[in-house]
């Protein structure tokens, strides 16, 4: 591959898009060096961004509640379009898909919040510390359980879970070690009254020693300690970040990158450089790309502005809402967004897209001028669409639409090509 | 490819059909197709003329065939709070969470007792046209809800399977093409529906499945386009499925009646019991305009969550509960109304029961034995098969004594089969399946 297929493939997966004119600056780059802006922007002088959330107050009321829920929405995925730290935000994303607290479960903003910087913030730290803080943050504790969780009558939600999704994978634990882990972990609570404050009450926890995982634990420290100590953790945790970013890569490179990943003491940034370098290196398997990336590159690419509720009813329409996982395994695999409703729902959102780009748009002006290898360029295909769409678009009317270019436009962020990364 | 063809001509003979116009967020959004559907519904209402309620099978819609829906109540359910076991253990397990005896729903013939919020279901109980299959998993039942609803989408224990019991059902009856409508999930996709040469219409929202553009635009030019960039198949095999996937959305976009209801696209927090999900009351109301339509549908899923109780769970359960009795209910009444009654079998899933213990968050914890209800004229109804035991519980949780394949058997046999090729194997019918 070229240079610039290699950067157009990290910005697609990594980066989630690129705005006109970046790939030809990163081509510029060279591939070592975007993938060292990617995953450590503070070394290559790319300032930190503040959260880009408001801290609302809590009002319980619901229609102000949907209002600030849908402001929280909007600030994100315009943080997810505007930032200058993409890849700190796809490694949050793929932390909200991996923990999947909901916005339905939870329902408190000013903790959601506070979970969402909490997963931007150490999303590129270590792996260790970040269960750690997961495990006592509000959002969890409500999500799944462990705030009601007491030492007479352990709630096994957060336990489980720990153990299944968010460690060591199923087949690597017994049930024991579930209700071991229950028990130690209680003792937290939040308090709703006092805004949702997180503390730790001594007698709802039972500190009784138990065996888990073969280790003594009694809190959650140690009960943490044991489940990233255990062998499966690194291949587990690392297998997941590898096949989100790359699909389907090799056992050997998965294996590889477990042991490196142990090696490094479960540190995440250099997992990270490990995943992309390897993804660069040419060890990836095609991917459907799922709604939200899939937007937000065609945001970037085109620069459309959508108003927030008709942004969240696209998404909606497609199948994925930030916020919002179905469950507690997170956002479903990619045969769904091949699924007939996300089909449908993507051509309706292609056109309000096309519809909402600025008549000046390079996007607008390459799609209006014919300009089918310029237009795939933009969108990050340097080598061209396929060729079932390139007939299309070449056979398409330029009358299709009132405004020329819009028409072509939709269909090209419509085609099959852009569900593919 | 044929099924190309006949897309076209069916997208080019909508062109003449004036754009409804909806707003959606703020934009304006022309609905061409949205008039071909609806003629389509009233071909189908035109051409039912059957007000048949005799023996199940001989219905006289267009395509004459049985269908079946699925529930699926995805969280596990609990057993024991929706089918309440006449039995002292039952106040003992659950402190907090029994449901008071004055209000549960006596059911007929059995000790048996149905949650308050089932009320609407007792006179299917009555009639004989709904029976209740207690104790129910599979070998191996996991207490993972991912494990366990691999094992029962698949309905293979013990090995990891990429067809699931539907899906093998529908490869095995496929006569010609892929027809997308056959099978239909309805609230979001089935894994149960996946087979080797089937690929199943995924309908999430009835309200908005549309190719929607803006009512200046030529629709039919620029959907025809959009069939175009599926061929020719490209090399790889992502690329060609993500291109496969259009023209059968096409197809079933232009054929499915949209039910719409008034759902709130934008609403951030969901206010039905569900996780920002539709209610099941809309889902099925969508499967009774589909089943009216006569398009060669054989099997529906209809997919709910939320049945996850760990906490708080007497309102939730409740809320749960009463949506599927009101949602059954309400179809049942649509079903009749329509004359279609007779052609219907729906079977309720869940991936496992809970636990008999509550814990400390009102709530229960996963368990493994479980309950499945069957209804329609295919089934032996007023009757309980298996048992809710309190007294022989299995590390805490209920036996498992019965196994899900005996229903999946019972709803592949009302389909006219093949059955026991498709499960591995002949499994008891329970003395559920009506002659």
């Amino acid at each position: 591959m070229t240079t610039r297929e290699d950067i157009a493939f990290l910005a697609r997966r990594a980066a989630w898009g690129l705005a006109p004119g970046e790939l030809d600056a990163l081509e510029a780059l060279g591939t070592t060096a975007y993938i060292d802006a990617l995953v450590d922007p503070d070394g290559a002088g790319i300032e930190a961004e503040p959260s880009p959330w408001v801290d609302f107050e809590y009002v319980d009321e619901q229609e102000v509640r949907q209002q600030q829920g849908l402001e929280t929405l909007d600030r994100w995925t315009t943080h997810l379009v505007e930032t200058k730290r993409p890849f700190e935000n796809a490694m949050a994303w793929f932390w909200h898909d991996h923990f999947a607290v909901s916005f339905q479960v939870v329902q408190y903003l000013p903790t959601l919040i506070d979970h969402l910087d909490l997963i931007r913030d150490q999303g590129l730290g270590d792996f260790r510390e970040l269960i750690r803080s997961i495990s006592v943050d509000g959002a969890m504790l409500v999500f799944l359980d462990g705030a009601t969780s007491t030492g007479d009558a352990p709630n096994e939600n957060y336990g489980r879970e720990l153990l299944e999704l968010y460690t060591l994978g199923i087949g690597n634990y017994t049930e024991d070690d579930v209700q071991a882990a229950a028990v130690a972990l209680t003792g937290w609570v939040v308090r709703r009254r006092l805004g949702w404050e997180v503390q730790f009450v001594p007698r709802r926890h039972d500190s009784s020693p138990q065996s888990f995982l073969g280790k003594t634990v009694n809190d959650v420290e140690s009960v943490v300690d044991a489940a990233c100590s255990h062998t499966a953790c690194a291949g587990f945790a690392s297998g997941k970040v590898a096949r989100f970013f790359l699909g389907n890569p090799s056992d050997s490179v998965l294996n590889d990158m477990a042991e490196r990943f142990a090696a490094a003491e479960l540190d995440l940034s250099a997992l990270a450089r490990d995943v992309l370098e390897a993804g660069a290196a040419g060890e990836s398997t095609p991917l459907v790309v799922a709604p939200v990336p899939w937007f937000i590159g065609a945001l970037k690419a085109t620069g459309a502005l959508i108003e927030p509720r008709a942004q969240i009813g696209l998404l909606r329409a497609m199948g994925q809402v930030p916020g919002s996982p179905p469950n507690v395994g997170g956002f479903p695999g990619a045969s769904t967004w091949l699924a007939s409703s996300s089909t449908a729902a993507r051509f309706g959102a292609a056109n309000v897209i096309a519809r909402s780009t600025a008549d000046d748009a390079a996007a607008i002006t390459l799609a209006a001028d014919g300009e089918w290898d310029g237009l795939a360029d933009l969108l990050l295909r340097p080598s061209g669409f396929s060729a079932a769409t390139l007939a299309a678009l070449r056979d398409l009317p330029a009358n299709v639409s009132t405004r020329r270019g819009e028409g072509a436009l939709a269909l090209a962020l419509a085609s099959p090509d852009l569900l593919i990364v | 490819m044929s099924n190309q063809s006949l897309s076209r001509r069916r997208f080019i003979g909508a062109a003449g059909a004036t754009a409804g116009v909806v707003a959606v967020g703020g934009g304006i959004w022309a609905t061409t197709l949205r008039d071909s559907v609806e003629q389509s519904v009233l071909e189908g209402i035109g051409s039912t003329t059957s007000t048949t309620t005799t023996a199940a099978g001989t219905g006289a819609a267009p395509y004459g065939d049985r269908i079946l829906v699925v529930l699926e109540m995805a969280g596990g359910n609990d057993a024991i709070n929706t089918l309440v076991p006449a039995s002292g253990l039952y106040n003992d397990a659950r402190r907090e969470l029994a449901l008071p005896a004055n209000e549960l729903v006596t059911l007929s013939g059995t000790d048996y007792r149905l949650h308050p919020a089932l009320t609407t279901l007792a006179p299917y109980w009555d009639d004989g046209s709904m029976a209740a299959v207690a104790g129910v998993g599979l070998v191996d039942q996991s207490r993972s809800h991912f494990k366990a609803m691999d094992t029962w989408w698949s309905g293979i224990p013990g090995a990891p399977s990429r067809t699931g019991w539907l899906g093998r059902w529908l490869d095995a009856t496929l006569e010609g093409p892929n027809d997308p409508l056959r099978a239909i999930a309805l609230g979001g996709g089935s894994p149960a529906l996946v087979g080797d040469k089937t690929l199943a219409t995924v309908v999430r929202n009835p309200a908005n499945f549309s190719l929607r553009t803006f009512p200046d635009m030529d629709a039919d030019t620029l959907i025809n386009a959009f069939l175009d960039t599926a061929e020719p198949l490209a090399q790889t095999p992502e690329l060609a499925a993500a291109q496969a996937a259009i023209p059968s959305t096409l197809e079933a976009v232009e054929l499915l009646a949209t039910v719409s209801g008034d759902i709130d696209e934008t609403a951030v927090f969901g206010s039905g019991p569900q996780r920002g999900g539709e209610s099941v009351t809309d889902l099925l109301q969508t499967a009774a305009g589909i089943i009216n339509l006569g398009v060669g549908t054989r099997v529906m899923t209809v997919g709910i969550s939320g049945f996850d109780t760990h906490a708080d769970q007497l309102s939730r359960h409740h809320d749960l509960l009463n949506d599927v009795g009101a949602g059954l209910a309400g179809f049942f009444e649509r079903l009749a109304a329509d004359g279609h009654l007779d052609k219907v079998m729906v079977v309720t899933t869940s991936e496992f029961g809970r636990r008999i213990q509550e814990n400390g968050s009102f709530g229960t914890d996963h368990g493994t034995g479980g309950l499945q209800f069957i209804f329609g004229p295919g089934v032996v109804g007023g009757q309980v098969a298996g048992e809710l035991d309190l007294a022989n519980p299995v590390n805490g949780d209920l036996p498992v004594v019965l196994d899900t394949r005996s229903v999946y058997s019972i709803a592949l046999d009302w389909l006219g089969g093949p059955t026991d090729e498709i499960l591995g194997g002949p499994h008891d019918r329970l003395g559920l399946l009506a002659a």
